[in-house]
């Protein structure tokens, strides 16, 4: 099969410019910038149903839609955050086939009109996207970035930003405030980025992920109706799958939405590792319920619509797999320190939740927990997520009631043992949950920063 | 106007402007919605979760437009699955919230628990305890039992000193970011932020000097919990033990309104005292809002160096002597003197102490020698005239006003104005700065008008010939009620307009508001700036309603009050230019600020002075009267928006202390004047009689209260701060001539020359951390006080071998100061900016020639 968006597969060299070429690359801002209006670009993305892969699966050409026509600066920016344990597709689309999310970017901003795009990577990014400057250098030489772009009297250049380590800062509006140099948290909304007020620099602003903006060069291309061949009709066109956790090939795989689970990870993805039995699958990083390992779950088609009807959400794909030995008491602790520890703090429920919640695991995993921690699980991340001011909080509840609901009884057991479980990881959950000044730099503990 | 909705709360239907915050038009009609960390004073962030409702819209037909109906004729609510933040909402038709079910209750009890799994049980020794929305919240939702069961909480930093003035308690910080954004959004100063994330995020200040900014006390009150807390108060006293005490503060003309919160107390033997200095809400004043200067600048009401008895100079001493004494010392004094006494009011004397003075002036002779101090500002005609109209209210303005800011360091003269200001700026009123030299509202100006020191006037007048030149002239005013109209006309043919853009962007607004400051003027030049400004606001009609016309940054809380009460500085510079053989100087330290004054009154015959100090002016003097200062005493001041204000007895007197109207009508009694009155409640009622201006002054109106919005302090202390009640009164405007149809206005050309500039310029700068008489004896604020400096530009710093922080000396005439220098790139070329009342030494008041020079090894 060709890849559409990992074409790095079929053609290793496609990250150089001229190799990218060679292989159409590029046409699609040309078509776009030569033949269609603005206008006309954001129909065909809309025609095309593609949808967002940052996560809410929300329609790329209806967010573009929303842009204001008569704003006068108006922005796109690329969610290159990547941050949700278990994706790493982006990366390998920012590094193996840069310029075509350069040039799905750049027509993003031509379809809105947009004086600059900004790609915001995540601090790890480091030598990634210095070697995205190259690329971006290298589109600009060639007229396809910057000022007046293929001729067209449309000028926009590009720009990439890093991020300091946050994974809040993936959340669109946190983004937006930390590529503007303010604290990395989420903003009220609305205003919404794509309204005056809510974008970035408070301009209206296309916030769209690595993967989603990889898609469109090909849907300029070949048209939406091609583009709808793929994949199911709510659901259409290749998504790049995550697999990882107990998995016997681990990796990214570009397969059209719409294929099962089964086929998924006992086709492409070589079943489980070590011939074990699948216990459980986290569809989308840590962020969404656990799904148990049923039949109706592993025959379950990975659209959008087919994996929220079973309770949880495809997101961005990234899918880790648990095997019949995993422990899912420890695993719902990890995530919920993964959540403490990336709880941004600026609103109650989610930064006291996460943390109250994280005490409760630390105590869980030193064999001393009891009833009322149980009880707590099911209390505390329903009293949190529903009140949130962005999704993480609803993110962070997800583990932990997805599986005090679904494995009562590995819990049941933690609280009935009289030894330490993972003493070790307990002592580790409490270093940065209670330490003291010790946490604190000293500059700070004084005052200043 | 916005267009006015119906949204329906807890069932009820109300009127309300559309786009008014929920949070706020619930208040105002009478539904409390809790909230922690939304202030109506600053934009929404949506952190705490505190303000949770059920919010639902009445579903509308899309086809007719009229609401859909249920099967009994109600309409059908659409309702938000989830409970929502009210604070991030605004009102709009067919908005429908509820309050009080038993979802939101829950909510909200849920976010308390939440905040306190991580709070600590401080509230026994917490200074917020008692005020704190906090505990009041969680009494009134809170959950009666921990769910969080572990036997420690959340171990953090509890004496964290941001600066010397406020400390932070890490634990007890529930994350709000009032503070922050405080400073970042209202004062506009970068001073704390955030450090970390999650559990972790806590307030750090990112300054040097840390905290920097005259405004960190407002932080504490704001501060819904005890996080904050003032090194002046904390562990000091707890709230329910104080009495508050409505004042004014003493110190600048914008007369903010303060609540003394006293008790009864162990360091003074039992007696009354001030604990501390809170802002007291009035909206037409300081909002909830005062400066660190007024918060913190109180200690000298019970400073150990007051002076405490009377005291009569025999020879080279000073013998203490009772009241009857220095009473009938004083008479005998003025007797023999007569008329060829100089008295001298201080700025913040109160107008009943004022007015009795007066009447002592008027028994000493014909001449009337009304002196002010400090002499650099007059004009009060032109605030007789065209002063800003009654009700003005900068927090009002919007982007069809605009604001001028001349002659003045705006933030240093006159803090909370220029906080005003500054948040008019960001509303986008067209805010102009004219000075000779930068300052801190120039970042947030629409455009400034630099020009020369010397120049403000032709500045002024340029703008009227700007006004006269674009045909901005209001017709109907001049042509029915201005007099000396053609005069001034002729006068601005042909003259220069140094900066018509920014002029235009002045005479272009609805609304033109002026703020006229001294800084580098001359008396004289001074009431030709006022003028100036008085003609620009006649001709183009910018007087007699509010957020129009003129303002007068005075140096002090009570010169308005002075100027009204007969008082001038004019007369003072008359008396400095040919010395009287008696002085009688009331509350002012004319030889410690003035090296003219210092010489002259060396050289008197005889000084007699009111005063709580041994000022230099005391020490010259051969009879000192103990006044009392602001806190021991009651009394009226009238801001420099003519609003005269209440201040009541906040605590016991001083030694034999009196204050100083009761001194002066003692001493007038001596001199065949009248009984003195037994309260100023009655001298004001005789001033009410007198003084026209005065009549409607009655302490029953100034005493007069009304509600406010937004409603602070009382049982909303989770709203919006512990800013106190207003129970002292929000004070009467006296209207000007433009407010009386029947009045007359005049204009008249105006002189508009600079002064001769030989050699290099001392200008007197003011800055709000000085060693006046009175602020320098406030401990706590000590390190905010900077050690004496002139600031140079560099050419002329070069030109002497001048280099920055090195230890110079200011000759001024025969005495010498020795300053630091700071050579900062920031004074213009040919000037040298010599702060007032910094130097223990007397230096300048008005700008003068001098010299700068190196000291000699
Ligand atoms: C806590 C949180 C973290 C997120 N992290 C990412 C991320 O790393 N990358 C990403 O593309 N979207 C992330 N998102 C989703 C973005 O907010 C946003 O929906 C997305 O960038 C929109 O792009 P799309 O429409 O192209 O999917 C995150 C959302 C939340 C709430
Ligand atoms: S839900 Fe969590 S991450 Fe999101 S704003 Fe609140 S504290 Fe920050
Ligand atoms: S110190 Fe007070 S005002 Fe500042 S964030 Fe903490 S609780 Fe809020
Ligand atoms: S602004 Fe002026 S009146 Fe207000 S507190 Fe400060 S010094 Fe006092
Ligand atoms: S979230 Fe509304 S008051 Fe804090």
């Amino acid at each position: 099969m060709t890849h559409i968006l990992l074409r790095d597969l079929d053609i290793p060299d496609i990250w150089q410019f001229d190799t990218y070429v060679a292989n159409g690359g590029y046409e699609g801002l040309k078509k776009a910038v030569q033949e269609h209006s603005p206008q006309e670009v954001i129909q065909i993305v809309l025609e095309s149903n593609l949808r967002g892969r940052g996560g809410a699966g929300f329609p790329a050409g209806r967010k573009w839609s929303f842009i204001p026509q008569d704003a006068p600066i108006k922005y796109v920016t690329v969610n290159a955050d990547e941050s949700e344990p278990g994706t790493f597709k982006d990366r390998q689309l920012l590094e193996k086939n840069p310029h075509q999310v350069i040039e799905g970017a750049m027509i993003a901003a031509y379809a809105i009109q947009a004086a600059g795009v900004y790609i915001y990577c995540r601090g790890e990014f480091w030598d990634l996207a210095h070697a995205l400057e190259e690329r971006i250098e290298e589109a600009r030489q060639a007229n396809l970035v910057g000022e007046n772009v293929l001729g067209s009297g449309w000028t926009c250049d590009v720009y990439v930003h890093l991020g300091a380590g946050a994974y809040i800062c993936g959340e669109e509006s946190a983004l937006l405030n930390s590529l503007q140099g303010l604290l990395g948290q989420p903003r009220v909304r609305p205003p919404f980025p794509a309204q005056i007020g809510g974008g970035l620099y408070y301009q209206p602003t296309v916030v769209n992920n690595v993967e989603t903006l990889a898609n469109v060069p090909w849907i300029l291309v070949n048209g939406a109706d091609e583009y709808k061949k793929i994949g199911t009709p709510q659901s259409p066109g290749p998504k790049i799958f995550c697999m990882s956790g107990h998995v016997a090939k681990p990796g990214n795989y570009e397969l059209p939405l719409g294929i099962t689970f089964r086929e998924l990870i006992f086709e492409h993805a070589g079943g489980i590792r070590d011939g074990k039995e699948l216990k459980a699958i986290l569809p989308s990083g840590a962020s969404g319920p656990v799904l148990v390992a049923t039949d109706e779950v592993l025959d379950t088609p990975l659209t959008y619509e087919d994996v929220a009807a079973l309770g949880s959400t495809l997101g961005s794909a990234s899918i880790i797999l648990m095997d019949e030995d995993t422990d899912m008491v420890w695993a719902a602790a990890k995530m919920t320190h993964f959540f403490k520890h990336e709880s941004c703090g600026k609103c109650t429920p989610c930064r006291e939740g996460t943390y109250w919640l994280d005490r409760i695991y630390e105590r869980l995993l030193r064999g001393e927990g009891t009833q009322h921690d149980l009880d707590m699980l099911h209390v505390v991340p329903k009293q949190m997520a529903p009140v949130t001011l962005c999704a993480l909080g609803e993110f962070a509840a997800n583990p932990v009631l997805s599986t005090v609901t679904q494995f009562p009884e590995e819990y049941e057991r933690y609280i009935q043992r009289s030894d330490a479980p993972h003493p070790e990881m307990a002592d580790a959950m409490s270093t940065v949950t209670r330490g003291t000044t010790g946490e604190v730099p000293e500059a700070v503990a004084e005052g200043g920063a | 106007m916005a267009d006015i909705v119906t949204i329906t709360i807890d069932g009820q239907d109300f009127q309300v402007p559309a786009g008014t915050n929920l949070v706020d038009a619930a208040k105002m009609l009478g539904t409390d919605i809790p909230v922690f960390c939304y202030h109506p004073k600053m934009e929404p962030v949506g952190m705490c979760r505190m303000c949770l409702v059920e919010l639902g819209s009445i579903s509308v037909n899309r086809e007719t437009g009229e609401p859909d109906l249920d099967e009994n004729g109600e309409p059908v609510v659409r309702w938000f699955p989830k409970l929502q933040t009210a604070c991030t909402q605004k009102t709009y038709e067919g908005m429908v919230i509820r309050t009080t079910t038993e979802k939101v209750v829950a909510g909200r009890d849920d976010i308390l628990e939440f905040i306190l799994t991580s709070h600590p049980l401080d509230c026994p020794v917490c200074d917020k305890g008692g005020e704190c929305p906090l505990q009041n919240l969680t009494m009134a939702y809170g959950p009666g039992q921990s769910r969080f069961v572990f036997t420690d909480k959340l171990n953090l930093d509890k004496h964290v000193p941001l600066g010397e003035l406020i400390y932070l308690d890490r634990e007890r910080c529930i994350q709000c970011a009032r503070c922050v954004r405080f400073c970042d959004e209202l004062v506009g100063d970068d001073v704390l932020a955030f450090h970390e994330r999650g559990r972790r995020l806590q307030i750090v200040t990112i300054s040097d000097p840390p905290f920097d900014t005259k405004f960190s006390g407002n932080t504490t009150d704001i501060c819904p919990v005890g996080a904050l807390t003032t090194t002046d108060f904390r562990f000091g006293a707890r709230p329910w033990e104080l009495d508050e005490v409505p004042t004014i503060c003493p110190y600048c003309p914008v007369g903010c309104n303060l609540s003394a919160s006293t008790r009864l107390d162990r360091d003074t033997g039992g007696k009354k005292i001030i604990k501390r200095i809170m802002p007291r809400q009035n909206e037409e004043v300081n909002e909830i809002w005062i400066c660190d200067k007024g918060r913190f600048g109180h200690h000298h009401s019970r400073s150990t160096e007051r002076i405490l008895h009377p005291m009569i100079r025999k020879g080279d001493e000073l013998v203490t002597v009772d009241w009857a004494t220095a009473y009938a010392e004083v008479a005998a004094r003025l007797k023999k003197y007569g008329d060829r006494t100089g008295f001298v009011a201080g700025p913040a004397l109160s107008n009943e102490d004022l007015w009795e003075l007066r009447k002592l002036t008027r028994l000493v002779g014909e001449q009337r020698q009304r002196g002010l101090w400090p002499a650099t500002m007059s004009g009060i005609e032109a605030i007789a005239q065209a002063g800003a109209g009654v009700g003005t209210r900068v927090q009002d303005m919007g982007p069809g006003g605009a604001i001028l800011v001349i002659a003045s360091d705006f933030e240093e003269e006159a803090p909370i104005w220029w906080l005003q200001v500054k948040q008019a700026a960001d509303r986008g009123v067209k805010v102009v700065v004219a000075n000779a030299r930068g300052t801190k509202l120039d970042k947030y100006a629409a455009a400034t008008m630099p020009y020369a020191y010397g120049d403000a006037v032709a500045v002024m007048n340029g703008l009227a010939a700007r006004a006269r030149s674009r045909k901005k002239i209001a017709r109907s005013l001049v042509e029915s009620r201005v007099d000396g109209m053609d005069a001034l006309i002729d006068s601005l043919k042909g003259v220069k307009v140094p900066h018509p853009e920014a002029a235009d962007l002045l005479l272009d607004a609805d609304d033109l508001l002026i703020f006229a400051g001294g800084e580098g003027l001359t008396l004289a030049q001074h009431g030709e700036l006022m003028q100036a400004a008085a003609n620009l606001l006649i001709l183009t009609a910018h007087v007699g309603r509010p957020n129009n016309g003129l303002v007068a940054v005075w140096p002090g809380a009570n010169v308005q009050g002075a100027m009204d009460m007969g008082f001038s500085a004019e007369t003072t510079a008359a008396l400095l230019d040919d010395p009287p053989p008696m002085w009688f100087i009331a509350e002012a330290d004319p030889a410690g600020e003035d090296v003219r004054a210092a010489e002259v009154i060396a050289n008197a015959e005889c000084v007699v002075v009111t005063s709580l100090f041994m000022t230099e002016t005391a020490q010259q003097a051969d009879i000192i009267l103990p006044g009392q200062s602001f806190a021991e005493r009651d009394g009226t001041f009238t801001n420099g928006m003519r609003r005269v204000q209440r201040f009541y007895t906040a605590q016991g007197p001083i030694g034999d202390s009196l204050p100083d109207w009761k001194i002066f009508a003692h001493i007038g009694r001596q001199m065949g004047g009248d009984q003195p009155r037994i309260s100023t409640g009655l001298v004001m009622r005789e001033i009410t009689e007198k003084v026209f201006r005065y009549a409607d002054m009655g302490y029953p109106n100034l005493a007069r209260v009304e509600k406010q919005f937004p409603d602070v302090g009382g049982d909303d202390l989770y709203y919006g701060g512990t800013a106190y009640t207003n129970t002292g009164g929000l004070g009467v405007q006296w209207k000007t001539n433009a407010e009386h149809e029947q009045h007359r206005l005049t204009v008249r050309p105006v002189n508009v020359d600079s002064f001769a500039a030989d050699g290099l310029q001392l200008i007197p700068v003011r800055v709000l951390y000085d060693r006046g008489m009175w602020f320098r004896v406030s401990d706590v604020m000590d390190q905010r006080v900077p050690a004496p400096y002139v600031e140079l530009n560099e050419a002329d710093a070069a030109g002497l071998g001048i280099a920055d922080g090195e230890q110079i000396a200011v000759v001024l005439g025969e005495r010498t100061v020795e300053v630091r220098a700071r050579v900062n790139g920031k004074t213009p070329a040919g000037y040298a900016l010599l702060p007032m009342r910094l130097s223990d030494a007397p230096t300048l008041t008005v700008p003068a020639a001098g010299v700068v020079q190196k000291i000699e090894e």
